[in-house]
């Protein structure tokens, strides 16, 4: 038997004319879907909103410093007619935060949002782009009085001008005569014999702490107190302890005054000086009488012998006399030799220029010493190891900075935040705090 | 929906849309000191587009509810709903600045990137399988209905071979005078189609009867040409158009249990697309109204 052939008609009459009406378990099954899963999500939203967790409209995780603040919304979005308000106001941050302005004549002050970038994940807030620098450096306009800064720096790499002492051709201030090419030479004489100096004999940070190598066992290492840092950095990692006369000179570079005493004279003004070798000497006199017989210059006149001119001085011309000659030796060579004094003409004694060695050569930036630490020192200061003038400026140019700093993935942070700071931390003021531990634990 | 020469235009304008979004965008990232950012002006412009090219690909089920309606051909509708669709996903993403940001964005920027995906995945195989099924799917119906065009072929089949074999069912023993009769005939039957009843009751029966049944012989056309060839030497020839017409119809149900496949896969995409879709307009309108309230 032949199967009836298959038609268009025979096979169309297969077909049930009422099959639309009743859905196939596959389009069924599509339709439950449509309904389940947009009410799952509703649900979902309610949930939230019932338990009045605003936290899943947030707009993102929140940095590390502020993550104890996540569930705590009101914290930064004041509530304003009872609801949450989408921006943070400037307000809120003081709450927490003294962040002085910038410069009283800058033209606009940006809110402190739009460059701290909350609900970014767990980034530092510090961390700014630079456009929210070069907004206003890009193309510097001031009010008041005009700028004294470079009025376009786009970016460190290329759109930044060197630093402004090299860039003037500025020499150092520091009145300390000291010869660096003669500190570093091989066999240097030491205090116990030749010695090599190194950079870190004199140059080191206050942390960690470690005895120095030429100084007193008693000197004090002392941060610097600088203004206008930003609270994060650790000044005593930053920045080279300074350099003093206790710290790193002492041990070679006594202060003897006279041969009758091993005691050098103190480290101190003039005045100081005098009254320490006043006192020494008439202590030392009572003690020894024989002394007090002085010795005229002997007069060798040829064919006729003088006999010796003794003549005997009392205590006081005796202390005088010793006096003048300590002071003339340590006015005109000892201190001398590292110190600029000045003589002046109704003076007895004269002023020590003080010695103004910079502690921090960028005063509009940071650095931080701690963070170049695995560089050898020679790599930067370059031009230390054959410095001979104090004048010498040793401060590396920008392309040293740039060998590093040269932006992208594989090097070094190059953003204007790594050496600059927006606020103006010497207008720094102390914070009350006004959170609890039991409120910062409750949500919203 | 095949895409050719008629998407065109569509073509051009989402991509002139996307580059004129793209210059917009790259503009602002670089000189926004906040980055880009869903909150500013030209984010929040972003975002807008980009939910209303959302709705509008979304419109395309209500379109289709209501096909009546002189609201443009379905046509242009189904081609709106891929191409802006497409769209909506860097928009989007412009929007939210290539950000995932907090839960709920993050719940939304992932059900858009799974709907546009599952949507892409879609319309190549829309675009690909027709003309395959054409090809490979001759004898296809409607997929609704392949289970009582099934129950057809398993009556067709049966009538045929009940014809030869008897009744698949025998009715009950007739009374006690008339059973050798009765034997005798049936002893005639079998002998000379034994082969066949019991080829069709063993193997072509399930197979046809149900979906479910896995029989490699028959399912690979080349293997059941085999078989059905070595039937047809046990069988007197009077017998082999039956074998032909059974033949026929396991190649009629091999291209059902085919159509099924294709189907699920031609539409399986679906079950995912359009609830994701439907929970995407839903969450999307929840955040655009904290969004712009707050």
């Amino acid at each position: 038997m032949a199967r009836a052939k298959l038609t268009t008609k025979t096979l169309a009459q297969r077909i049930d004319l009422d099959y639309f009406k009743h859905p196939h378990p596959f389009r069924r099954a599509r339709s439950i879907l449509s309904i389940a899963i947009p009410v799952i999500a509703l649900l979902w939203l309610g949930w939230y909103a019932l338990g009045r967790n605003n936290r899943v409209y947030s707009a993102g995780k929140m940095s590390s410093a502020h993550a104890v603040l996540t569930a705590k919304c009101s914290s930064c979005h004041v509530k304003e007619a009872n609801s949450f308000s989408a921006k943070a106001t400037d307000r809120s941050c003081d709450t927490c935060h003294s962040a002085p302005f910038h410069h009283a004549n800058q033209t606009f002050t940006p809110i402190c949002a739009s460059c701290h970038l909350e609900h970014r994940g767990h980034l530092r807030l510090a961390v700014t782009a630079d456009i929210t620098c070069t907004q206003c450096h890009a193309d510097l306009h001031t009010v008041g009085a005009p700028t004294q800064f470079t009025a376009e720096i786009t970016r460190f790499n290329g759109g930044h001008p060197e630093f402004a002492i090299l860039r003037n051709r500025g020499s150092d201030p520091g009145t300390i005569k000291l010869n660096h090419l003669v500190h570093l030479k091989h066999d240097l004489r030491g205090p116990n014999g030749p010695v090599q100096m190194d950079c870190e004999d004199c140059h080191r940070t206050v942390r960690p702490p470690a005895g120095w190598r030429f100084g007193s066992p008693q000197a004090q290492d002392a941060t610097i107190a600088q203004t206008g840092i930003p609270p994060s950095l650790d000044t005593g990692r930053a920045y080279m302890s300074p350099v003093t006369y206790a710290k790193h000179c002492i041990a070679c570079h006594g202060l003897q005054f006279d041969g009758r005493f091993q005691e050098s004279a103190p480290h101190d003004t003039a005045e100081v000086i005098h009254a320490f070798l006043v006192q020494k000497f008439q202590r030392y006199i009572p003690n020894h009488p024989a002394e007090l017989r002085v010795l005229a210059p002997h007069r060798n006149i040829p064919q006729k012998p003088i006999p010796p001119d003794v003549r005997v001085l009392t205590p006081q011309e005796w202390v005088d006399l010793r006096v003048a000659e300590s002071e003339e030796l340590l006015w005109r060579k000892t201190c001398a030799q590292c110190h600029a004094l000045r003589f002046a003409t109704n003076a007895t004694l004269p002023t020590v220029v003080k010695s103004n060695i910079p502690q921090r050569w960028f005063q509009h930036a940071v650095f931080n010493h701690d963070a170049h630490k695995f560089q050898q020192c020679v790599e930067c200061h370059v031009g230390a190891p054959k410095s001979k003038e104090t004048s010498d400026v040793l401060l590396p140019g920008i392309q040293t900075c740039e060998k590093c700093h040269r932006g992208g993935r594989e090097a070094a942070e190059s953003r204007c935040f790594e050496c600059h700071t927006y606020h103006d931390w010497k207008n720094e003021k102390p914070v009350k705090g006004t959170f609890t531990l039991s409120a910062s634990a409750i949500g919203n | 929906m095949r895409i050719d020469r008629t998407h065109r235009t569509w073509l051009i304008a989402s991509l002139i849309i996307l580059s004129v979004a793209s210059a917009i965008y790259l503009a602002y990232a670089q000189t926004s000191p906040s980055g880009p950012s869903g909150g500013s002006g030209i984010g929040l412009m972003f975002g807008v587009v980009g939910f209303l090219f959302m709705i509008f690909a979304g419109l395309l089920a209500a379109r289709k509810k209501v096909p009546v309606w002189r609201l443009g051909r379905a046509q242009s509708w189904m081609r709106g709903h891929l191409w802006l669709g497409l769209l909506s996903l860097p928009i989007i993403f412009f929007h939210a600045g290539f950000r995932f940001g907090g839960l709920l964005t993050t719940v939304l920027m992932v059900l858009l990137i799974i709907v546009v995906a599952s949507g892409i995945f879609g319309a190549v195989l829309q675009h690909y399988m027709p003309p395959v099924m054409t090809v490979r799917i001759p004898m296809e119906t409607i997929f609704e209905q392949i289970d009582r065009v099934r129950e057809q072929l398993v009556a067709e089949a049966d009538a045929m071979v009940e014809e030869v074999c008897g009744p698949r069912n025998p009715p009950p023993p007739a009374p006690a005078g008339s059973k050798r009769g009765r034997a005798a005939t049936m002893t005639t039957i079998a002998t000379t189609t034994i082969p066949l009843c019991n080829f069709y009751n063993g193997e072509v029966r399930p197979f046809l009867q149900n979906e479910s049944i896995q029989n490699p012989a028959l399912a690979a056309r080349a293997k059941a040409a085999a078989v059905f060839e070595g039937l047809r030497t046990l069988l007197p020839s009077d017998l082999h158009t039956i074998v032909h017409n059974l033949e026929e119809l396991c190649e009629e149900e091999r291209q059902f249990r085919r159509q099924i496949r294709y189907h699920h896969w031609l539409h399986g995409w679906l079950m995912l697309h359009v609830p994701l879709s439907l929970a995407l307009l839903l969450l999307g309108c929840a955040h655009a109204i904290m969004a712009l309230r707050y």
